[in-house]
């Protein structure tokens, strides 16, 4: 992971474009349909009209926030798949904090997306410190997670937390002094602020900080980062940490700027995306809102395909695996052993 | 706990831990060989798939498992192929691949018998009729009423076992994982032998997930491997890379699940969501237990370039 290269940064997005345009094609014509008038229903319905170019953008904040966090883990060679997971932790402390504490006028909304970031720190901490003891695989540990967060999510919207009324799986209103201020009759939000400044904060970061340094010198080698001193062990639970709490931020951005309450299924498959997201920027934290654009309108565009052509929408899955395994063959570089 | 309840737990630990036993016997010969898949979770769902499909077109669930067994093969061919042969980092390729597997069998299903609105019947596996020995009380319910698929894994298992420590090819195997130089200087094909366990691998996790559509489940839902391609992989550190290990591991596990089901009927005071937790916190818990103690291959991961 190096930042001088733009070059190679182009590579990587030309490989990754050709292989997606390629695999796409391919199965279009599985489905029966013609690619190109996939094409031109896929960009037609994410960028078409203005109602659509919202929908992207409102869909491009979380991809942006949690490709921050996974970036943040994946640089330290920490494989973080569970920004889901700390996703949930993050939505579900920002909206027990608020509703604990009620209106606080103009500090809600600052003190619920503080809350947020809490929430998914302590759950990625977690995994991190488990890894950092323990030996624990923060792969499988994070996956596990998810999983653990995603029950305790159902039992808090069905149980303590559920509306009044009680009728649907969620919880009440938050005040509305912490709804994120909202564009064109709430079409979208300000959490798009937040994501590109976000995005200057971690790059500065990682880029100029101890803090950064160390993530890349435990991410290139841990027992050489050792070496010289570095505690491996603070890094990585300091490196889940941040990850997660940018992942629970993103969590409290979505129930702040689109849901006003807590609510299952917030962001169906975005920790996924996100990690294409960040792969595509090949980590680098300032390419990040561009890479979660273009998956913004990959996953708008692939919602139109499957309303007007009947072309499933796991169509996007596929294509984000097609991205990530691009990003990897980009990468390659034909050595010879001496 | 009376006996029907325990019996009724036993015989759900074989149901619920066979389509991870299958997954985590072909993960330890890859792990073996020193090569880390964690895509077995999207090479499960699309065995899954591939399984219930293969079925409804032919009508035979068997030529379903074999489709999905060469599903599952050819998810590990891919693996292998950027893997072994293009080095790229393996544990964003099994990202990758599980992302893969999750779009090829919610693409296909719903491209296939998941469009229609009426429910497609999935031809599945029979049960074993063992006749007198299905009615002996405890031993019939818990080892003699099963699918065939259960007993066929069993039946791996040890075979596996013999094979990996008893064999010149296991030893290959092993050596290639320990020491590829060594084992490439010797004489033996060090990226063929890696390739050959990764579609082991995939053979097996294809198997699982189809274990899961056409006898377990009798149906296909996407995402509904959830978490047991993982819970495999986390099996094979439980079981030390060993068959009979791993053995023992999975069967902890599907009791542990089997439990959890039963004890939801059982407390209907305590919310349900606590214990499907169960099996997940169980996992983090015994890697947390054991990760430390455990000898991951030496060369696992590493890429290997043969010296020319």
């Amino acid at each position: 992971m190096n930042w001088r290269f733009p070059l190679a940064a182009g590579r990587t997005a030309l490989v990754a474009a050709a292989g997606a345009f390629a695999v796409s094609a391919l199965f279009l014509l599985l489905a029966g349909q013609d690619p190109l008038r996939a094409a031109f229903v896929m960009i037609g319905g994410a960028l078409g009209s203005l109602d659509a170019a919202y929908e992207v953008l409102t869909r491009t904040i979380p991809l942006a926030i949690l490709g921050l966090g996974i970036a943040v883990a994946f640089r330290a060679n920490v494989y973080n798949i569970g920004a889901d997971g700390q996703f949930m932790l993050g939505a579900i402390a920002a909206t027990v904090a608020i509703q604990a504490t009620g209106d606080l006028g103009g500090l809600s909304l600052p003190w619920l997306l503080a809350a947020g970031a809490v929430g998914g720190a302590l759950f990625g901490a977690l995994a991190g410190w488990l890894r950092a003891r323990f030996d624990a695989s923060e792969i499988i540990v994070t996956i596990m997670l998810n999983y653990i967060a995603l029950q305790f999510l159902a039992w808090l919207v069905r149980g303590p937390i559920q509306e009044t009324v009680a009728i649907l799986p969620r919880s009440n209103l938050i005040p509305e002094p912490a709804f994120m201020p909202d564009f064109s009759d709430g079409q979208t939000h300000a959490g798009i602020v937040i994501a590109l400044v976000l995005a200057v904060i971690v790059f500065a970061v990682l880029r100029h900080s101890v803090f950064g340094y160390r993530l890349d010198a435990v991410g290139e080698s841990r027992p050489a980062a050792e070496y010289g001193g570095i505690s491996a062990g603070r890094v990585i639970v300091l490196a889940m940490a941040a990850s997660g709490g940018l992942c629970g931020l993103a969590g409290a951005v979505e129930v702040a700027g689109v849901f006003h309450r807590l609510e299952e299924n917030m962001a169906p498959g975005a920790g996924v995306t996100a990690i294409a997201v960040a792969l595509l920027a090949r980590l680098n934290p300032l390419a990040i809102p561009f890479t979660a654009l273009l998956f913004g309108v990959l996953t708008v565009g692939a919602g139109a395909l499957q309303r007007q052509m009947g072309v499933p929408f796991p169509l996007l899955w596929i294509i984000e695996a097609v991205v990530i395994f691009a990003f990897l063959l980009a990468g390659v570089r034909r050595t010879r052993p001496a | 706990m009376d006996q029907i309840f325990l019996v009724g737990l036993l015989a759900a630990a074989f149901r619920l831990a066979t389509p991870v036993l299958f997954a985590a016997l072909g993960e330890a010969v890859s792990q073996r060989a020193g090569v880390l898949n964690v895509g077995i979770e999207g090479m499960m769902l699309v065995g899954a798939f591939t399984g219930a499909w293969g079925a409804v077109v032919t009508g035979s669930p068997w030529l379903g498992l074999l489709a999905a067994i060469a599903a599952g093969i050819a998810m590990a061919a891919i693996h292998a192929l950027v893997c072994l042969y293009y080095r790229v980092d393996q544990i964003v390729a099994g990202i990758a691949l599980t992302v893969l597997g999750l779009g090829l069998s919610g693409f296909g299903y719903r491209l296939t018998f998941g469009s229609g609105s009426g429910g497609v019947r999935i031809p599945t596996f029979e049960k074993l009729d063992f006749g007198a020995l299905g009615q002996v009380p405890v031993l019939g319910p818990v080892l003699f009423q099963h699918h065939a698929m259960v007993y066929a894994v069993l039946v791996i298992a040890l075979a596996q076992w013999w094979f990996m420590a008893r064999t010149g090819w296991g030893l290959a195997i092993r050596a290639v994982g320990e020491d590829p130089a060594a084992a490439h200087a010797s004489g033996l094909g060090v990226l063929r032998t890696r390739t050959a366990c990764l579609l082991w691998g995939g053979a097996m996790a294809g198997a699982g997930g189809a274990y899961l559509s056409i006898a377990e489940i009798g149906n296909f839902v996407e995402d509904m491997v959830a978490g047991r391609g993982f819970i495999a992989i986390a099996c094979v550190v439980y079981g030390r890379w060993n068959s009979i290990g791993v053995l023992f591991a999975t069967l902890f596990f599907g009791a542990a699940d089997a439990a959890q089901i039963r004890l939801q009927a059982l407390n209907p005071d305590i919310p349900y969501q606590f214990f499907v937790m169960l099996p997940y916190v169980l996992a983090v818990g015994a890697l947390v237990f054991l990760s430390r103690r455990s000898r991951l291959p030496a060369a696992l991961a590493q890429p290997f370039v043969p010296p020319r």
